[in-house]
């Protein structure tokens, strides 16, 4: 059997490459989701984790380390078979809440470290000169921070897109399972395999390009400045 | 008007109380120096004034504002007073001229061009105008201070506190943060300073205060307080000895090591070449002279050389102690050419003293 029919039979025959696209765009609904709303939870509990009082401080701490300590698959399925069992809710929602909660622990962990990480006098620095609490924080420190959690942010998107492949356990249908199905039922798993990964890689490779694009965006915009 | 009035300011660290009822008034044109040992609160106390460290009693005011009140609009009372540190404290996420536009242009609502025009002007001023575009990482420390001073300049402040502007830099920049300092005097600018830099401090300061005993331990001018201190702590710390010490227990030590330092140590109070010229010779020729006698050449050596520097009177004395037989060099024969040392000695010292104690020989010659 030469190439050409093991890419009609897997990927064209019976609209395959259809189910293909539904699955990844599952994949990408989930993980955008998850990374938005996780990123933001991240943020309210980086802001807990910063408090000034002492209970709130600890509540984060506690929630970081829990979450983090625990396989992103049982607590989706803990979240599935336990706290929404039974109700209405849909298993992508379900899905979300659990990938978000669980993004949201480890971005707040990162910009927590980012944060610390800044030189705190030169917030001092901007509040001699007048700036407000919140100005020498969105002014001086953020964008500092910024540049430190970079790395470890991109990272932890990335690692979230491959963990979701993991919600196939509770019903849905997103990519890795397409490919699981198209793959035995066309006796051509291991190529299907191939297909997924690359699949994985290219998503992979977009959000790279997005930060990398963003960056030099940033640097565009304050060259011009600069120029002028 | 005072622009600065503290009444009554009270600050501890958990049970470590670091001032205690503190008065200052600082008027229009003033130019404070703090000084005293290190940990004596002159820090806390400046940054109190800026309300960085919050006074547990005791009231700030700046000009008619009360900083201390619970209803003050800090951030607006904070643009009037400009704060250096020792650690510059740049923002290191952008280039001079936007470190200097920052604040001028969201705070004070200032149109760029005009923010860096004035910053153009001030940097300028520091001799700092072709360094605008670069990232603060790649400037010497004493640039980026006189960035630092420029950034609080383009606010426009009534009056800037200096914490120890000085101490983090090498020596060769703290001419060119003190010149900027200079300038800013002679354009009237109320200042107060926090400084180890006693020259600097007499030169420029209006009043000196000496810190000590959790508050103003003693005030007056500069030619009061440095040429005559009243109260017994003041005179200690303004008469403060500098000492150099070298332990040599083998006949072969390094003489080059120790002339090395010698050096370095003279270098760094301000001895000039002929004087650190002599403080090497002469205690060359000491330690040879005392070595010599112990007579037996497989003879242990255990000795101590100790020079003191009287950073007032600028005067430094040579102190040795030598384990051994009683010798005295001063009483020797000096026709004999062997104490050619002891000549030279003779002819530079100011003073020499010898004693013995039945084990050790004493020698101690002040230049």
């Amino acid at each position: 059997m030469n190439i050409k029919e093991i890419l009609y039979k897997t990927l064209i025959a019976g609209d395959s490459y259809k189910t293909l696209l539904k699955g990844l765009g599952v994949t990408v609904q989930i993980s955008l989701l998850s990374v938005i709303l996780g990123t933001l939870l991240g943020m309210v509990i980086c802001a807990m984790r910063r408090s000034r009082f002492r209970v709130i401080r600890t509540v984060a701490a506690g929630y970081i380390a829990v979450i983090r300590g625990s396989p992103v698959l049982l607590l989706l399925m803990l979240m599935y078979y336990v706290v929404f069992a039974g109700s209405k809710v849909s298993a992508t929602i379900v899905a979300v809440a659990a990938f978000s909660i669980h993004m949201s622990a480890y971005t707040a962990a990162c910009f927590y470290s980012a944060i610390n990480a800044t030189d705190a006098m030169q917030a001092e620095a901007a509040r001699t000169l007048g700036f407000s609490k919140w100005q020498a924080f969105i002014l001086i420190t953020l964008p500092q921070a910024a540049k430190i959690a970079k790395g470890t942010y991109q990272s932890t998107i990335v690692t979230l897109i491959q963990w979701t492949s993991v919600v196939g356990y509770v019903t849905i249908t997103d990519l890795t399972r397409v490919i699981n199905n198209i793959g035995s039922r066309t006796m051509e798993p291991l190529f299907m395999i191939l297909v997924g990964l690359l699949l994985y890689l290219g998503m992979a490779y977009i959000c790279y390009g997005a930060f990398a694009l963003a960056e030099r965006l940033a640097i565009l915009r304050k060259g011009r400045r600069r120029g002028a | 008007m005072s622009m600065i009035r503290v009444e009554k300011l009270s600050k501890s660290f958990g049970s470590l109380q670091v001032l205690k009822e503190v008065d200052l008034t600082v008027e229009k044109g003033e130019r404070i120096v703090i000084i005293g040992g290190s940990g004596c609160g002159k820090s806390v106390f400046l940054r109190c004034m800026d309300l960085l460290e919050t006074p547990d009693e005791g009231t700030v005011f700046i000009g008619d504002n009360e900083l201390t009140s619970p209803k003050a609009d800090l951030n607006r009372i904070r643009r009037k007073v400009g704060m250096v540190y020792q650690g510059f404290h740049l923002f290191s996420n952008m280039n001079v001229l936007d470190n200097i536009t920052l604040a001028p242009i969201k705070l004070l609502g200032l149109p760029r061009a005009e923010a860096e025009k004035k910053a153009e002007t001030l940097l300028e001023m520091v001799g700092l105008l072709s360094k605008k575009y670069m990232m603060p990482d790649v400037l010497s420390g004493g640039q980026k201070q006189r960035i630092a001073i420029v950034r609080c300049l383009a606010m426009e402040p009534d009056i800037m506190l200096f914490d120890e502007p000085t101490s983090a830099l090498d020596p060769t920049m703290v001419g060119e943060v003190l010149a900027t300092l200079r300038l800013l005097a002679k354009r009237g600018m109320t200042m107060v300073i926090v400084t180890h830099e006693m020259a600097f401090a007499r030169e420029i300061a209006t009043r000196i205060l000496y810190f000590d005993e959790q508050g103003i331990y003693e005030e007056g001018t500069p030619q009061e307080i440095f040429d005559a201190p009243k109260k017994k702590k003041t005179r200690d710390f303004i008469h403060k000895m500098k000492y150099f010490f070298w332990q040599i227990d083998d006949r072969n030590f390094d003489l080059m090591q120790l002339q090395g330092n010698i050096r370095s140590f003279a270098g760094k109070y301000g001895m000039d070449e002929k004087r650190t010229n002599r403080l090497q010779l002469c205690t060359e020729e000491l330690i040879y002279e005392m070595l010599e006698q112990h007579g037996q050449p497989d003879a242990g050596v255990d000795m101590q050389i100790q020079i003191s520097f009287d950073e007032r009177d600028r005067c430094a004395v040579i102190g040795l102690r030598s384990r051994g037989v009683q010798y005295n060099p001063f009483e020797a024969d000096t026709e004999d050419e062997i104490h050619l040392g002891v000549t030279i000695l003779k002819n530079t010292a100011k003073r020499l003293d010898y004693r013995f104690d039945g084990v050790n020989n004493y020698l101690e010659i002040e230049l």
